[in-house]
């Protein structure tokens, strides 16, 4: 669908604990056609402080009445997602999307999903849609320890739900498997796992440390990625991705989500 | 009921609908965005600024917001003037907005040989020339900033082309009064006031310059009083029309401007926030006008009661 600003009331702020929360809104019904993967830029506060929108993939999107009830994952970093986690119910903020391209939903499964902490987001959304499809998945939940597997007992149900498993990673050692997600894949994957494909969200290094392994196994593998964003659409030029074929390109318009070996790491 | 108050503006040989236009490297070649906003809206778009070759532009982080501002640093990318006059020129014809091309040269010879290939078109209603772009190693700013060179810059490309010509003038160096009058020398028809203002931002954790060229642009709303400034002076000194530009959001920015000496505004770094901004802006100015029951817009240009200056 073509992306529009509108017009969304905040519902609830869900506290995971903080710092990680859920922002739930109401807006337009069609936004209910959000892909996952795609994104939204949100007003986070009323006002010119902060001055820009932030950029949040959807976590998940329901229609709701004669609405659509959006959830946004997120983890406050700075004063933008401050001010959302402060937010209360009835505030109304400008939202505009759905923006970017988001994840191609595969043919068949099995497949994995790998998540870094509150890079869950866009996955809880793609695990929704695979699960209406019938393609099983694993997740694989990675964080430095069980508070940042956000929401893991949901993404363990969506997971068992369409006939896979989630397998947590902790550095700590907290929750599943001490030490990091990509190990924890690559340790199942010499056990014998087989995918079909593999989707990914979480902070640059683990995706970069993806992509070598996700070629090795020549698994179809797509990212969506996180940068800088100054609008969101396109405009300001802002969220360049080193590209393999020599160029810059906009994580708003070419992603976020890209192909693992498309991007220079 | 009085009649609607005059939007239309004339600035030199450049007529506009009226005095709203878009900041070069703020809405790309417009036509992207026809569907985020109405392109007939506008008095005028400026496009990204174009160069003779394509350019892939600077690496990441390119941007980041600083308070009540955006610092970047793009490094000019952008498609190169023939692709843009061949693919995207066509396509903004079907609307009223006037498309002033930004050009940018390395060279001092970039420039004039942009200016000609630009000038069979009659789709474009006038070129800018950008001489302060501070996100680039060579070029660009260096010519603003050297009155005598930026006179002859200007001189050059008059020669090339009959269109109404810009010259968009630097905040970041040397007198912007010497270098507004030698673009009025060199032939400049119109000033357009300010480009970004050279700034640094460091995240205090991991000690990195927040942009990737370590130095960048801001603009936004915290520039805004530099920027009402340098049109006062030069719209004032140098007898030129002058764009003013620099973090313009409300009506009242634009009346501020307007009363500082702008024939014209063009609205940037909002439309980041808000991809409509600039057409909220001719619809709030309208009624402006209606409220303070002014006829038009020319009405309110250098209208500031300034105190006395001693």
């Amino acid at each position: 669908m073509i992306a529009r600003d509108s017009i969304v009331e905040v519902v609830e702020v869900r506290a995971h604990p903080l710092p990680y929360f859920t922002l739930v809104l109401d807006g337009p019904r069609e936004l209910v056609a959000t892909d996952a993967g795609q994104f939204v830029m949100l007003e986070t506060a009323d006002g010119l402080e902060p001055y820009l929108r932030r950029a949040f993939s959807v976590a998940d999107v329901v229609e709701h009445a004669s609405s659509a009830r959006l959830e946004l994952l997120a983890k406050v970093v700075g004063r933008g997602t401050r001010a959302m986690a402060a937010a209360r119910p009835r505030d109304r903020r400008r939202l505009l999307g759905p923006l970017g391209r988001g994840f191609t939903l595969p043919a068949a499964g099995p497949v994995a999903l790998v998540a870094g902490g509150v890079g869950s987001a866009p996955l809880l959304l793609l695990g929704r849609r695979l699960v209406a499809r019938g393609i099983a998945f694993d997740f694989y939940y990675g964080g430095r320890s069980a508070a940042d597997l956000v929401r893991g007992d949901e993404f363990a149900a969506l997971a068992a739900a369409s006939g896979g498993r989630l397998v947590a990673a902790t550095e700590d050692g907290s929750r599943g498997v001490p030490g990091r997600v990509t190990d924890a894949l690559a340790d199942e994957l010499a056990a014998g796992a087989r995918y079909r494909g593999l989707a990914a969200c979480g902070p640059m290094p683990m995706l970069a440390a993806l992509a070598p392994l996700a070629a090795a196994a020549g698994l179809a593998a797509e990212a969506a990625l996180e940068t800088e964003m100054g609008c969101g659409f396109g405009a300001c030029l802002g969220c360049a991705v080193p590209h393999v074929a020599g160029r810059f390109a906009l994580c708003c318009k070419d992603g976020p989500v890209f192909r693992l070996d498309e991007v220079r790491w | 009921m009085s009649a609607p108050a005059v939007l239309a503006v004339r600035l030199g040989p450049l007529a506009l609908p009226n005095p709203i236009l878009t900041a070069s490297g703020t809405f790309g070649y417009g036509l992207e965005f026809a569907h985020l906003a109405a392109l007939d809206r506008l008095g005028g778009l400026v496009t990204k600024g174009l160069s003779l070759a394509p350019l892939a532009g600077n690496p990441p982080p390119r941007i980041a917001e600083t308070r009540g501002g955006v610092l970047n640093s793009i490094g000019l990318q952008n498609i190169g003037i023939d692709r843009f006059l061949a693919d995207v020129l066509p396509g903004l014809a079907r609307y009223p907005a006037r498309v002033i091309v930004n050009l940018f040269g390395y060279e001092f010879d970039d420039y004039a040989e942009l200016a000609h290939r630009v000038d069979p078109y009659p789709g474009v209603a006038a070129v800018e020339l950008n001489v302060s772009c501070p996100n680039v190693k060579r070029g660009g700013m260096e010519f603003g900033h050297d009155p005598a060179l930026l006179e002859r810059l200007v001189g050059s490309v008059r020669q090339a082309t009959s269109k109404p010509l810009l010259v968009k003038l630097s905040p970041n160096a040397g007198s912007p009064v010497e270098a507004a009058d030698a673009a009025r020398r060199g032939g400049a028809d119109v000033l357009s006031a300010i480009n970004t203002v050279l700034g640094m931002a460091i995240d205090p954790w991991t000690r990195r310059p927040r942009l990737h060229t370590n130095r960048g642009g801001l603009s936004g709303p915290a520039i805004r009083p530099i920027a009402v400034r340098m049109v006062y002076d030069v719209s004032r000194r140098v007898g030129l029309p002058v764009i003013g530009i620099g973090g313009i959001e409300t009506v009242d920015d634009v009346v501020e401007f307007l009363l500082a000496g702008a024939s014209a505004v063009q609205i940037g770094t909002a439309l980041f926030r808000d991809p409509r901004a600039a057409e909220r802006l001719v619809d709030g100015l309208a009624e402006r006008l209606g409220a303070l029951g002014v006829a038009s817009v020319g009405e309110l240009v250098g209208g500031v009661r300034a105190w006395d200056e001693a």
